[in-house]
């Protein structure tokens, strides 16, 4: 493997993409703390007056704080669809309750006999509000507001979950290719922009009563123009908007290829590969990152473009075991390669499409599959040991490892843990050579470039011949790791860009070089 | 309409929050302009309750107000607030305002133009010992209990109100600052035209203030008078004993030396004797004889001297020509 270059040069190469990514985070935050400021004052001043509301107020404040804050933005999904709405929303719930707390508390705290003292000199419900009950309880409301602050650029980082940009773009870049500098690219301006945002309002609560009044009519500017920050990324908008999935974005068979081979600049967001394929369908993304054998991409109709420049290498799969699991277990391996052959792309795509679409669950779609293979045994319950499979967090990875566990526990006498849903190739494979793994199901391709890291050379003298890839790969993992390929599964789940079919025809785009053209013609 | 000497006249006036527990029972009372009304009583007899009411800070379960002639529940709240100055015993002043601020909130919501509530405020923080160069910016925080009372009182009076409703506004300073604030507030000349009524459990504050002194008991009136009829004249054994603790010192701030006129002995003055006014009390005259030396009274074309021997058997001779 490669040395990694250091973070200042990694910063140096992504500073654009860091300060859209800066921008948009900061947008994200405020504009959704001024709609949760909206909502939290109004709410904090109603119940402080009608009490008897504040139980239930604030009880339901606080249970949508306790949703965590991934599956929130998963509910949003098909509620608002993706992109910064739902972010926003998901934002804004989860500050509400520090705002309307404090709103409350801050009321409520005021001194009865400056109360008693304002209707006594007969000031108005209305202007003892603004007068005397606000201006009294800011102290705590900004306190709350600081809170809420920081929360937001906490949980902004998850927006890029479901593309709606930020910081986290680079945090679930990084964590999926188990590149420390992208993470910390992300983590550390997220951290920093928590604590700068933090002092500042600590400073704002320190001040005075007479400078007070100033802050009460700058803070709501300053909010609406750090809010505009959102905008102005989407400035230098090109027509096309692209959606990759995190992964994707940082490997030489991915963004980093397309810009060096194809020297194709789209604008990018970064989105999960569960929302991604719909995402294109509902016109929301032009292009995407798919994988071919997905079940969406015949669902919602999507073309794969030609890779006419070739930086997509074969990807064949096949599971790949760790060599000391292989010695102790010398049983697994024909039990392991009993897949091999059975699965062409147009089953797995099948398999898929019922998992993605259908929505079956993972582990029933691959019993079906075995029993009708004949394959399917019962497990034996046996209790000679165990062994550990993992997935990546796609399609093909889930049916994979149950179709996998049903095999070895029929078949052998060992018992299996999954673990599914790894966040990424590094992860999987680091885990795989630590033995917290014992197996997991891999791509040729992937194995090659984002493993191996091989050279233009080698991955141009394999010509990208399966059959070469597969056994370079194979030879190179043994050497290098001591991790052992098993025989291929039988189906190329190769990536591609992907587009709507009905705009790759009006458009004329049927490869990535048509896309290029495209893009410099427009 | 009738216009009269009457500034406030309460009716029947009554407030239970249960209905079996009458915080106020069906009290009538009258004030006339110019006025002092001390409501006093022990806590829960109702004094304060009665008070609120009159600025309907507490809306009465039935009964009536008038004021000038008008019935107040039938105006509208806030607007009849800002008619009557109100002191509070804990202050309440604005801790976001500075004094100044705070002394023109009530100017501020009549929209009195800015030059006259500034110079209003300025003739206030002068009347009341606040230089206004060193107080005006200050904080209430930055005050001193006493001169926090201070503001508190400039604030009422701010706007010229015909009636002022205070609710213990010294009961929070120490006896020393109290007697002090007192003094002062009560030599504003502006005080003279001022109908108010007083709350207060201080028997001696409600004898030094007061024109009138109703005594509270239970949410009734036990009596309502001058303060020399409460004390020469009581209706019942509980306004008797309210007042039996400090009968002497109460009576000698009430009486003067022109009351016990005829009794005390004719005498010319001594080389070295001093006038006293005849409109002095018992207490402040016998304070002037604890510092030694000789006084004279000149009334009604008489001279006679006053000694403390002869002031006491003058008093016994009036309250015995009394009962």
């Amino acid at each position: 493997m490669q040395e990694q270059q250091g973070f200042f040069e990694f910063i140096r190469q992504q500073s654009g993409k860091l300060l859209e990514q800066t921008l948009v985070h900061i947008g994200l935050t405020f504009i959704s703390l001024i709609i949760a400021l909206a909502i939290g004052v109004t709410l904090g001043i109603l119940i402080s007056r009608k009490r008897w509301l504040a139980g239930p107020v604030l009880g339901v404040a606080g249970v949508l704080q306790t949703i965590p804050s991934i599956a929130l933005l998963g509910f949003m999904i098909p509620l608002l669809g993706i992109g910064p709405k739902p972010a926003i929303v998901a934002l804004l719930l989860y500050a509400l309750l520090p705002i309307i707390r404090n709103t409350f508390t801050g009321i409520t705290g005021v001194n009865p006999a400056v109360l008693e003292a304002a209707r006594g000199m007969g000031m108005s419900d209305a202007q003892i509000l603004r007068k005397v009950q606000l201006p009294l309880a800011m102290p705590v409301l900004l306190a709350g507001i600081r809170i809420a602050t920081v929360i937001n650029v906490g949980v902004a980082t998850l927006a890029a979950y479901i593309a709606a940009g930020g910081l986290g773009e680079f945090i679930f870049g990084g964590i999926a290719l188990n590149n420390t500098n992208m993470i910390l690219a992300g983590a550390i301006p997220a951290a920093l922009l928590a604590l700068l945002f933090d002092g500042a309002l600590s400073l704002l609560q320190r001040v005075n009563y007479r400078k007070m009044r100033l802050a009460v009519w700058i803070l709501p500017l300053a909010l609406v123009a750090l809010s505009s920050f959102y905008l102005l990324p989407a400035t230098y908008n090109g027509k096309i908007l692209a959606g990759f999935t995190p992964e994707f974005m940082g490997r030489m068979d991915g963004n980093l290829g397309l810009r060096k081979v194809y020297n194709l600049n789209l604008r990018t967001l970064v989105i999960n590969d569960m929302v991604m394929y719909k995402a294109a369908y509902e016109k929301k993304l032009d292009v995407i990152s798919g994988s071919t054998t997905d079940g969406r991409v015949k669902a919602f109709d999507l073309a794969a473009l030609e890779d006419d420049k070739h930086i997509f290498p074969p990807y064949y799969a096949a599971p790949i075991v760790n060599e000391q699991t292989l010695a102790r277990f010398p049983e697994l391996e024909p039990v392991l390669n009993s897949l091999s052959g059975k699965i062409n792309d147009q089953v797995m795509t099948a398999l898929n499409y019922q998992v993605d679409y259908l929505k079956q669950s993972p582990e029933a779609v691959a019993k079906d599959f075995l029993t009708k293979a004949g394959l399917y045994k019962s497990p034996r319950q046996g209790s000679k040991g165990s062994i550990t499979i993992g997935s990546k967090i796609f399609g093909d990875g889930y049916i994979l490892a149950y179709m996998y566990k049903m095999l070895v526990e029929g078949n052998t006498d060992l018992n299996v843990v999954t673990k599914t849903g790894l966040g990424g190739t590094k992860i999987c494979f680091e885990a795989l050579r630590n033995g917290q793994l014992d197996m997991y199901p891999e791509y040729t391709g992937t194995g090659l470039l984002v493993i191996l890291q091989a050279t233009k050379n080698t991955v141009d003298s394999l010509a990208q011949q399966p059959d070469k890839v597969y056994h370079y790969v194979q030879q190179q993992f043994a050497a290098q790791y001591h991790i052992q390929w098993m025989q291929p599964i039988g189906f190329n789940n190769t990536y591609a860009l992907m587009m709507r079919r009905s705009d790759t025809a009006a458009l004329h785009i049927h490869s990535i070089s048509a896309l290029k053209s495209y893009l410099t013609a427009h | 309409m009738k216009a009269g000497n009457t500034m406030i006249k309460v009716d029947q006036l009554s407030k239970y929050f249960t209905p079996l527990k009458k915080v106020v029972d069906a009290i009538s009372f009258e004030v006339n302009k110019g006025e002092t009304l001390v409501l006093l009583g022990t806590s829960g007899s109702g004094k304060t309750t009665t008070l609120r009411m009159l600025n309907r800070l507490i809306e009465p379960s039935s009964g009536t107000i008038t004021i000038n002639g008008q019935n107040i529940l039938q105006q509208p709240a806030d607007a009849l607030r800002r008619q009557m100055g109100y002191v509070l015993q804990e202050t309440g002043l604005f801790p976001h305002y500075t004094i100044a601020e705070n002394i023109a909130i009530v100017p501020g919501l009549l929209q009195w133009p800015k030059q006259q509530t500034a110079a209003r405020t300025e003739e206030l923080l002068h009347k009341l010992q606040l230089p206004p160069h060193e107080y005006s910016e200050a904080y209430p925080r930055e005050l001193s209990g006493g001169q926090q009372q201070r503001v508190g009182l400039a604030r009422a009076l701010a706007a010229n109100p015909p009636i002022l409703l205070m609710d213990e506004p010294f009961g929070a300073l120490d006896p020393i600052t109290r007697g002090m604030v007192r003094k002062d507030f009560m030599a504003l000349d502006e005080l003279h035209q001022k109908t108010i009524v007083l709350v207060t459990h201080d028997v001696n504050e409600a004898f030094i203030m007061g024109t009138q002194i109703c005594l509270m008991h239970e949410g009734r009136i036990a009596q309502i008078g001058s303060p020399a009829t409460l004390l020469f004249n009581p209706a019942n054994d509980f306004v008797r004993n309210f007042f039996s603790e400090q009968r002497l010192q109460l009576e000698l701030r009430i009486m003067r030396i022109h009351d016990t006129w005829q009794w005390l002995p004719s005498a010319a003055p001594g080389n070295n004797a001093q006038p006293l006014q005849p409109g002095t009390s018992y207490w402040d005259a016998l304070d002037q004889l604890n510092t030694g030396g000789a006084f004279f009274v000149q009334y009604q074309g008489e001279t006679k001297s006053v000694t403390s021997e002869a002031l006491f058997t003058a008093l016994n001779q009036y309250k015995a020509q009394k009962q």
